[in-house]
């Protein structure tokens, strides 16, 4: 699976990537915070909270005139998120670590002066979820309970025995994970013409996802949306004459 | 600059598009529908009744992944009705009793029962239990041996002169009674009727069934040439997790793993936290008995009994052999709190209890047995008449296996 992800990324990119004076590629990397936009119907001292993570992609741009340009950027990002329990639950959680190939798609829209440029780019993705790993910490049934006194007060459950502490790879459920994630994306940053060719660039991103992480498999199925901050910086660099 | 103004100018009915359908778009994300707990809802009518009982079921039930019934064509079925009876009509809240029982009929958590909480219906019946009912359905089925036979019959019949028998009187009305003794002077027998072991044997108020699991606990340490060892959970019920350190325990110097657990991990049927190796620890002292271990159990051997059973035949030295017959197969742990792991047994107003496992179990062998039942290495069925006549072929067959 992830030598036929890597060959769509080739691909794409070898598509996309014809010797054309208004063509630019880059280099792009960036960290983000992702969170999941869901609830947690009625479960009691549980709550779901962000992570961060990173990306890593490669733009290619299409330049048509001094203030648009079309922009893909293929990527490689992490959009995680955290279950954990509060109260007397507390140090009970789990990480999850998802990781995507997207591909971006959007207009791009350049204002400014001659060495900075300000822009803003407004389109929408497509991305594979392909993979996810989980570390965490839950309560153990058989566990051993601690040699605590008769008089023990315990703050937590797990002041009384043990959790199990996990960090493994998940495995994908076909019934109930959705892998395919579509949805929309707006940025803005500025760049700065470091010499003739190259172009330096800093950028604020979110990514709203419009596919639920889950296929539809259950009545009343509360939904799950990765909404993506990212704040990254790169450097492009034009093409042709 | 300029140029980007007399853009949006020129452009200006395809921007206010362009915004209008991708607000459009960026609100293409499904509402999150309002979960409610079911203790909560007000059973007024049946309408009501049938959403707490069917949501706590959608987002508590563990076994959701192996489970053959479809819990949504249950909602679609049922959901209209429900909507026809009436909560006040006594015929209506009977009828409900049997659509509670078709609904349920093929769920595979062999602990399952519900309770109503309805006197419409306590004269017909005070619990629902889909394993009861598909048990009885099929051939070979028997309720449990009688205890008089355990306490009665076993002892002088089968076990040296020496014996201990005791039983202890919870305050909930509940007996806990245990037989232990030597048979042909060499091998070592227990019998209790439920997993109440740690209490009963840490009770603060000496008893004799506390005395019956100190002898055995203490022959078992003490005995020099002890040939094996008989444990009889046949028709025990389950009980308390506890004990499998207790008694299993102590028949091993290392921890072992028996199986896997796994819990809810959210909402969805099919969220799971990952798989949690199910482990027995030795007691404390406790040495590694290599001699052969036979496990008695038949049917009516019930949760903890049946893990009693599998953590035997997991143990390392792998010197146990299981006799009697395929047990009930209610094998998932239970919480009295569906908070502690996020899931399991609930309330309603209309349903006093819906008593289901918290836990899903798979054995070693990577397989689940809920519902299905842990097989016997050595079947002896039940056999009624030998028990009438006085005889326990099961008994006589785990003595068989222990060489002299």
């Amino acid at each position: 699976m992830k030598k036929k992800c890597l060959l769509f990324l080739l691909c794409i990119i070898a598509g996309t990537l014809t010797l054309h004076a208004q063509w630019s590629v880059g280099l792009e990397a960036g960290y983000n915070k992702n969170y999941i936009f869901t609830n947690t119907g009625f479960r009691a001292f549980t709550s779901y909270k962000p992570l961060e993570g990173f990306n890593i992609g490669i733009p290619v741009k299409y330049t048509l005139n001094n203030w648009f340009g079309i922009q893909a950027d293929p990527q490689f990002i992490r959009k995680s998120y955290k279950m954990e329990r509060s109260g007397y639950f507390e140090g009970i959680y789990q990480k999850n670590t998802n990781s995507y190939i997207q591909l971006p798609l959007m207009a791009h829209f350049t204002f400014g002066g001659e060495k900075i440029k300000g822009f803003f780019n407004l389109g929408g993705y497509a991305g594979y979820w392909t993979a996810s790993h989980i570390k965490g910490t839950q309560l153990d049934a058989f566990s051993q309970s601690y040699d605590l006194p008769d008089d023990f007060q315990a703050k937590r459950a797990l002041d009384f025995e043990p959790g199990y502490n996990y960090d493994e790879k998940y495995d994908f459920d076909k019934r109930k994970d959705r892998r395919i994630e579509l949805g929309l994306l707006a940025g803005a940053g500025v760049s700065y013409q470091l010499k003739s060719r190259y172009e330096l660039f800093a950028e604020g991103r979110y990514y709203r996802a419009l596919t639920d992480q889950q296929k539809n498999y259950m009545l009343n199925q509360i939904p799950r949306y990765n909404d993506t901050f990212i704040v990254q910086v790169g450097c492009m660099y034009r093409l042709g004459k | 600059m300029n140029s980007i103004y007399l853009f949006l100018y020129k452009n200006m009915f395809q921007l206010v598009l362009g915004i209008f359908v991708i607000s459009t778009v960026s609100s293409c994300r499904k509402e999150l529908p309002q979960i409610n707990q079911p203790e909560r809802y007000i059973t007024g009518n049946f309408s009501e009744a049938f959403e707490a009982y069917w949501n706590g079921m959608n987002n508590n039930y563990i076994f959701w992944d192996i489970d053959p019934t479809n819990w949504d064509d249950v909602y679609k079925k049922y959901k209209p009705l429900f909507a026809q009876l009436n909560i006040n009509d006594s015929t209506d809240v009977r009828k409900s009793y049997t659509y509670f029982k078709e609904m349920t009929s093929k769920l595979v958590d062999s602990h399952y029962a519900l309770q109503i909480n309805s006197g419409y219906v306590k004269d017909s019946a005070t619990y629902i239990s889909p394993s009861d009912l598909r048990h009885q359905k099929q051939p070979g089925y028997h309720g449990n041996i009688n205890p008089n036979f355990f306490y009665s019959t076993i002892p002088p019949k089968y076990l040296d002169p020496g014996y201990v028998k005791g039983f202890f009187n919870f305050a909930d009305g509940s007996q806990f009674f245990a037989i232990s003794g030597k048979i042909k002077n060499n091998i070592l027998y227990l019998h209790f009727n439920s997993f109440k072991l740690n209490t009963v044997f840490n009770a603060a108020t000496p008893n004799n069934a506390q005395k019956v699991l100190k002898y055995y606990f203490d022959q078992l340490k003490t005995t020099p040439n002890l040939k094996g060892l008989i444990l009889d959970v046949r028709s025990n019920g389950g009980g308390a997790l506890a004990d499998l350190d207790l008694l299993v325990g102590s028949l091993t110097d290392k921890a072992y793993v028996i199986g896997a657990t796994r819990a809810k991990g959210g909402m969805g049927r099919l969220d799971y936290t990952p798989w949690i190796p199910a482990s027995v620890h030795p007691a404390k002292d406790a040495k590694t008995f290599t001699a052969p271990i036979v496990v008695l159990a038949d049917l009516n051997s019930v949760s903890m009994a049946e893990m009693t059973t599998m953590a035997l035949k997991a143990l390392p030295a792998n010197n146990a052999t299981f006799v009697g017959e395929r047990t009930w197969g209610g094998n998932g742990p239970l919480y009295g709190n569906d908070d502690v792991f996020n899931g399991g047994q609930f309330t309603t107003s209309f349903l006093k209890l819906v008593y289901t496992s918290t836990l899903m179990m798979r054995y070693k062998d990577g397989k689940i047995y809920e519902g299905i039942g842990f097989p016997p290495d050595i079947e002896v069925k039940y056999n009624k008449a030998a028990l009438d006549a006085g005889t326990d072929p099961q008994l006589e067959k785990a003595i068989s296996l222990i060489p002299q």
